[in-house]
């Protein structure tokens, strides 16, 4: 009884344990929030590279073949046999190729001052992406008419539709036309220099379709749609041509040097900001023209009806169907041709799970200092009450007793700190983006610049373990931490305290 | 109550011990400092009867507190035995040991001892706290809260009972003490010069209730003391010089 009784007394009696207690708040407090943004950007990551990208990506290795055994370079056969696969909701081709932005004509001092700047040389390089969507003269009228007239998102029922949802585009367009509402920031530089930064497309089922801003002039041009940033920095409109070279293999000449025109249809928005600042979309037919015919495709993009349940399932059928039928290299190169889209983008999901463990090593460090500071206070406190341990001792007290006393002491610091520490960091978790507003408009600084990140909100989510995992560390240090002092005045000679005043 | 006496009445000397609640037998403490060993206690032997007043007197250094200790089962003897009822404290386990010191030893200091984080009431209730669970404790926390009152009220501190130690006097505060030492009726009390500390008019005060506690309780008492006036109002006293008890005279009580 007198253990927790005095212990209690000695903490409400001295100050100084407060630091204790206030080390291990703070300690907890900031681990909470910080694991739980760090989570939230995981999660949140996961969830922007989900909603756009298919659920599985199959590349086959073409360069692999021995000549005369090629797999067929039209994804005619590949697509029939994954469409044929139980579980599959669709299934669309992709033509991947890089070019060379070479504007010339009245634009071309313009463009050619942003490239020589070294911070947009990187905008020369362009990664064109053909993709297969709907064309006006495949479907029936009536129903696209109406469809178009609401601008609604309602996609018709037919079976090209879905394989479209299965390409990044879908989900990238649908984004500009849900951002086109959201006020734009008035202090952006960039929007007073170069205007709008997003222009959606003007019929979002028929995205290459040509704008209505663009006034033919011979020849009719193909479309391309141009990633938000690049649009931007580019200081583009819709209706504008953008000239872009490339290099394609040729059996002749060994290698031809391309260059084609396009007039581009807006813009598309993808949660990557890399992303949204090299690619253009094309149509996979233009794409292969563009090109010489000598590919049509590099990719084929697969949508399930239900990738949690299938998902794994459905990989290893893939790839042992499409290597029975000779689509893909297969052998050891299966598992790279035919991947999720979490093995497909493991890098950036791998880089920010070790960014939030690195997060929580280093900020476990300051568990360890407020560890130490017990560690310090209970020293002090062994020799300055070295008189009352003495005493205790005489009234029956054991050294066993005595070292439960002082462990106590650190027991109620974790308590007090920890229960702090975790309502206050549990709470600013959830209301870290009204208080990183709130904070920003304070002090007149932005803290969390939105434009940067992928997100418009500072992402976080509580999870019950890692909160229980942080207190329970925290009881730990500071037991830890406690041992060395509680043992030594468990070890007291009471009578050297008794002996003199 | 004996010295380590070689000519000593045997039939006697094992009369007195039979009955003794505290009883040590050759008790030798010494102390190394540096090379040198210095030995306090060169064999005593002590027999306390129940309901037996014993005054340990003797000049500064010659062992008095250290054998009151070692009695109290706070010091180890180098040699020796100590016994309470009848059992070897030293070959006890340490928990058996301090459960010794807590209900059948009570210990008043010349310096009070008292937790100055607690309160006079609290101060008083330590024995028990430490005595019982936590638990236990709640259950019979009226008992004893009721009984520390009671005899804080006897010691005329009734006012005083939510006072911490350093708001009150130093008669107040032996008067706690010897509260504390005795909330769990200990057969047993050892008192270090409890009035040391105190002018002559407070002692005087404090050491009536003391002697008062001791007739009513029957209890078996040793106090250390350097006045020989309170030596004489003892049963017996014992002359220490040197670490040795050089003589053990009995009282004879004017009628």
């Amino acid at each position: 009884m007198y253990r927790s009784f005095i212990s209690l007394r000695y903490l409400v009696a001295r100050p100084t344990n407060l630091i204790g207690v206030v080390g291990i708040f703070v300690a907890v407090g900031a681990l909470i929030l910080i694991l739980s943004i760090m989570t939230g950007f995981l999660e949140e990551s996961r969830r922007t590279i989900r909603g756009s990208l298919s659920d599985i990506i199959v590349e086959p290795y073409f360069h692999g073949f021995v000549p005369g055994e090629a797999i067929p370079d039209r994804p005619g056969p590949m697509l029939q046999t994954l469409r044929g696969l139980d579980g599959v909701r669709a299934a669309a081709p992709r033509l991947q190729w890089a070019g060379i932005i070479t504007q010339s004509g009245p634009d071309a001092d313009k463009f050619q001052q942003i490239f020589s700047s070294s911070t947009h040389a990187s905008l020369l390089v362009a990664e064109l992406v053909g993709v297969d969507v709907l064309t006006p003269w495949r479907v029936a009228a009536p129903a696209i008419a109406l469809s178009t007239r609401a601008r609604a998102w309602v996609a018709p029922d037919f079976r090209i539709q879905d394989e479209f949802d299965a390409t990044e585009l879908m989900g990238a367009l649908r984004r500009v036309a849900e951002d086109e509402d959201k006020t734009q920031d008035p202090d952006d530089e960039l929007t007073e220099l170069f205007g709008r930064p997003r222009a959606p497309v003007h019929n979002p089922l028929f995205p290459f379709q040509p704008p209505p801003e663009y006034v033919r002039n011979g020849r009719p041009l193909a479309s391309c749609i141009v990633g938000k940033q690049l649009f931007r920095s580019l200081g583009l409109a819709r209706g504008d041509v953008l000239e872009i070279g490339t290099v394609v293999p040729s059996k002749e000449k060994g290698w031809n040097l391309n260059n084609r025109r396009f007039v581009i249809a807006g813009t598309f928005q993808s949660r990557d900001n890399e992303m949204d600042a090299a690619r253009i979309y094309v149509a996979r037919s233009e794409l292969a023209d563009f090109l010489g015919d000598s590919k049509t495709f590099s990719q084929t993009l697969v949508r399930l009806e239900n990738y949690e349940r299938d998902g794994e399932r459905l990989v290893r059928e893939i790839r042992e169907t499409l290597e029975e039928r000779n689509l893909i290299l297969g052998g050891l190169n299966a598992r790279q041709e035919v991947r999720t889209w979490e093995q497909f983008r493991i890098n950036v999901l791998r880089a920010i799970e070790n960014e939030r463990v690195l997060m929580g090593i280093m900020l476990s460090l300051v568990l360890v200092v407020a560890g130490f500071t017990i560690f310090a206070i209970l020293s002090m406190m062994v020799t300055e009450k070295r008189r009352d341990i003495g005493i205790l001792c005489a009234l029956g007290a054991t050294p066993r007793g005595v070292l439960d006393l002082f462990l106590l002491i650190a027991f109620w610091d974790a308590i007090v700190g920890a229960t702090l520490g975790t309502v206050v960091g549990v709470w600013s978790a959830i209301e870290i983006d009204s208080i990183e507003r709130w904070l920003s408009s304070a002090l007149n600084v932005q803290i969390f610049n939105r434009n940067v990140y992928l997100f418009d909100h500072i992402p976080s989510v509580v999870q019950p373990v890692w909160v229980g995992t942080i207190v329970l560390g925290a009881f730990l240090c500071s037991l830890l931490f406690a041992a060395i002092p509680a043992w030594r005045a468990s070890r007291l000679d009471p009578l050297v305290a008794l002996r003199y005043e | 109550m004996t010295l380590s006496d070689e000519k000593g009445d045997v039939p006697a000397h094992a009369e007195r011990s039979a009955g003794a609640v505290l009883r040590a037998r050759g008790i030798r403490k010494s102390f190394r400092m540096g090379d040198r060993r210095l030995e306090i206690l060169h064999g005593i032997d002590v027999d306390l009867l129940p309901g037996e007043l014993v005054a340990l007197v003797g000049a500064s250094g010659a062992g008095k507190s250290t054998l009151l200790h070692v009695l109290g089962l706070l010091d180890r003897p180098t040699e020796g035995e100590v016994e309470v009822h009848g059992r070897s404290a030293w070959g006890l386990a340490n928990p058996d040991r301090a459960a010794i010191r807590n209900k059948d030893i009570g210990f008043v200091f010349q310096f009070y001892h008292l937790l100055p984080e607690l309160t006079a009431l609290e101060n008083v209730l330590l024995p028990a706290m430490i005595a019982e669970s936590r638990r236990s404790f709640r259950k019979m926390r009226k008992d004893y809260t009721e009984r520390a009152t009671g005899m804080l009220e006897r010691f005329d501190m009734t006012k005083r009972l939510k006072h911490r130690p350093p708001a009150l006097s130093g008669g107040e505060r032996q008067r706690v003490a010897m509260a504390r030492a005795l909330l769990l009726n200990p057969r047993i009390l050892l008192a270090d010069e409890p009035t040391g500390n105190l002018d002559s008019a407070t002692g005087e005060r404090v050491l009536d209730l003391l002697f008062e506690e001791q007739r009513l309780r029957g209890l078996s008492m040793i106090l250390v003391t350097h006045d020989d006036r309170i030596a004489k109002r003892c049963d017996r006293i014992l002359h220490m010089e040197d670490g040795l008890v050089l003589a053990d005279s009995a009282i004879t009580i004017p009628d």
